[in-house]
């Protein structure tokens, strides 16, 4: 089933300036730790050769992709992609917290909220899309290098920036069996595949991204090794009660059978 | 069973008809609230289970559930409540209320000895047919299949009521732990669930032990049965029963002296 909604970020690279007053917009809005940020400016440094240099910022969040690794690994269903709007959203009532999701996230825009055991990541503020207003991050953003939208709807401003892009490029992750296909559209700028990290807090490893999923001890063993074993052992006993009561009922039994 | 054999018919009939009390109703009333409690509990558990990778769920199940409780969220609430409630009453019962019908018998009852050892290595290959012939030797109130199903049953539970609740108070346990928990909560269920379909089976369905199952109500088997199938805790509830007549018998001879001038029977 087609979703109502496409709602996707379209981020115009070349009026990014990396001053962060997305990152406290949305820190403010929803109200992150101080240690802890939901969104991220990453820092590509100067390119090019001179006199023809050029410097890169990426704005940088939750991809809600198509097909999340996050969902995959989610034991109690917290995590979800939102059958009408395509967002990526936490049930931070049943997650636990266990932290499956932001070993897997290729995008590394999962965080662990110690003080309430819980995930937690970019919503694109749907308690303000709700009431009909932007994400925070866009509603502040100063040179309008942040569009979200609904990409269903040609008339929406983002799904016209898209269409007039220079260029378009995505962080896509295809690999495997898992095919990302994320809703961030950088647009006006180099393509890229990949981006260095510069996390200012600590959050994220300084690496490329996207990074492989890694999938935890606990969750791998328990897929590759737990899950057959008590199988076969739930089989095996079943298969040895069948068996007897299938033996009872061929050669009936007596009261006085002793 | 070929002493059986030489036992005559009114004996027989004798022994069918003698009952023994085998649980005691603070056993009956803890083992049918662990079974309500299960039965609540693991269809609500499986069904949260919905991780795609692993697979376990279908989505019809985990969707049903979601459904009947209106959310994931609420769905897991009414398991651990549950779960709450399961744990309080069954440690209040084993360890506080019901102690002196527990604790005893953990102690007694759990321990192997020589005949045990001997029937797990007959036993088995007698249900798949081998040595039919030779005699299984006597066992106590509980058998030695029994016994090895009550250690997985203690260190499962055990697993469960200790992991459930690292996943429940979630801001007090590091990542880490609520990630080895969740494993060792399906590990735990679902040893207990392999080993019940034998429980169930051999407990209600099996002929040879259908008076296990109405004892589970009643408390109570009989003579036969006890003979037949506990044959070390059948010898000594005569030896106690053997005693209890000894006892009244003395109290009679006891009582007769002083009474029989008195007793108008004598008079007359």
């Amino acid at each position: 089933m087609p979703q109502k909604n496409h709602y996707a970020f379209v981020i115009d690279i070349s009026r990014c300036i990396d001053c962060r007053a997305c990152l406290v917009a949305c820190s403010v809005e929803n109200n992150v730790p101080m240690n802890h940020t939901r969104i991220w400016v990453h820092d590509q440094g100067v390119q090019g050769e001179f006199p023809n240099l050029s410097r890169v910022f990426m704005p940088y969040n939750c991809m809600h992709c198509d097909q999340p690794p996050c969902i995959e690994v989610c034991v109690s269903g917290a995590t979800y992609k939102d059958k009408t709007t395509g967002l990526v959203l936490v049930d931070q009532e049943a997650c636990i917290g266990c932290g499956f999701c932001v070993e897997a996230c290729p995008y590394g825009v999962r965080y662990i909220n110690e003080t309430r055991g819980v995930v937690d990541k970019c919503n694109a503020c749907v308690q303000r899309l709700e009431v009909g207003l932007q994400p925070a991050c866009e509603a502040t953003c100063l040179g309008r290098a942040r569009l979200f939208g609904d990409l269903n709807d040609p008339n929406s401003e983002a799904a016209v920036a898209l269409k007039n892009a220079r260029s378009v490029s995505r962080l896509d992750y295809e690999k495997a069996k898992i095919d990302t296909d994320p809703n961030i559209f950088y647009i006006n700028a180099p393509e890229v595949e990949t981006i260095k990290s510069t996390d200012p807090f600590g959050q994220m490893k300084q690496t490329d991204l996207p990074r492989d999923p890694h999938y935890t001890l606990s969750e791998d063993g328990w897929k590759k090794v737990l899950i057959p074993v008590m199988g076969a052992a739930m089989g095996a006993a079943f298969l040895v009660q069948a068996a007897f009561f299938t033996k009872q009922l061929v050669e009936g039994e007596k009261e006085f059978d002793e | 069973m070929s002493h059986f054999q030489s036992i005559p018919l009114p004996e027989r009939r004798r022994l069918r008809q003698k009952q023994y009390k085998k649980h005691n109703l603070a056993n009956i009333l803890t083992h049918w609230f662990n079974v309500a409690s299960w039965l609540m509990l693991l269809p609500t558990g499986i069904a949260i289970i919905s991780s795609p990778r692993l697979g376990i769920t279908p989505l019809w199940w985990q969707e049903a559930f979601r459904n009947l409780f209106s959310s994931a969220a609420n769905l897991i609430k009414f398991h651990y409540t549950i779960g709450f409630i399961w744990i309080f009453i069954l440690l209040f019962n084993v360890f506080v209320g019901f102690r002196k019908y527990f604790i005893p018998f953990a102690f007694h009852r759990m321990l192997l000895d020589k005949d045990d050892i001997q029937w797990l290595m007959t036993k088995p290959l007698q249900m798949f047919g081998f040595m039919k012939d030779k005699e299984l030797p006597p066992q106590d109130a509980y058998n030695a299949g029994q016994k090895i199903y009550s250690y997985f049953v203690v260190i499962c539970t055990a697993g469960l009521m200790i992991t459930g609740p690292v996943m429940v108070f979630k801001d007090w346990f590091p990542p880490i732990v609520k990630q080895v928990a969740q494993p060792i909560h399906f590990v735990s269920a679902f040893t207990i669930v392999a080993w019940l379909f034998i429980h169930v089976y051999m407990g209600a369905v099996f002929p040879e032990e259908k008076e296990a199952f109405f004892s589970m109500f009643s408390g109570k088997v009989s003579a036969w049965y006890a003979k037949a199938h506990h044959e070390k805790w059948y010898n000594e509830k005569l030896k106690e029963e053997m005693q209890w007549e000894d006892e009244v018998e003395k109290e009679v001879e006891a009582g007769r002296h002083p009474q029989s001038e008195t007793n108008p029977a004598t008079l007359k």
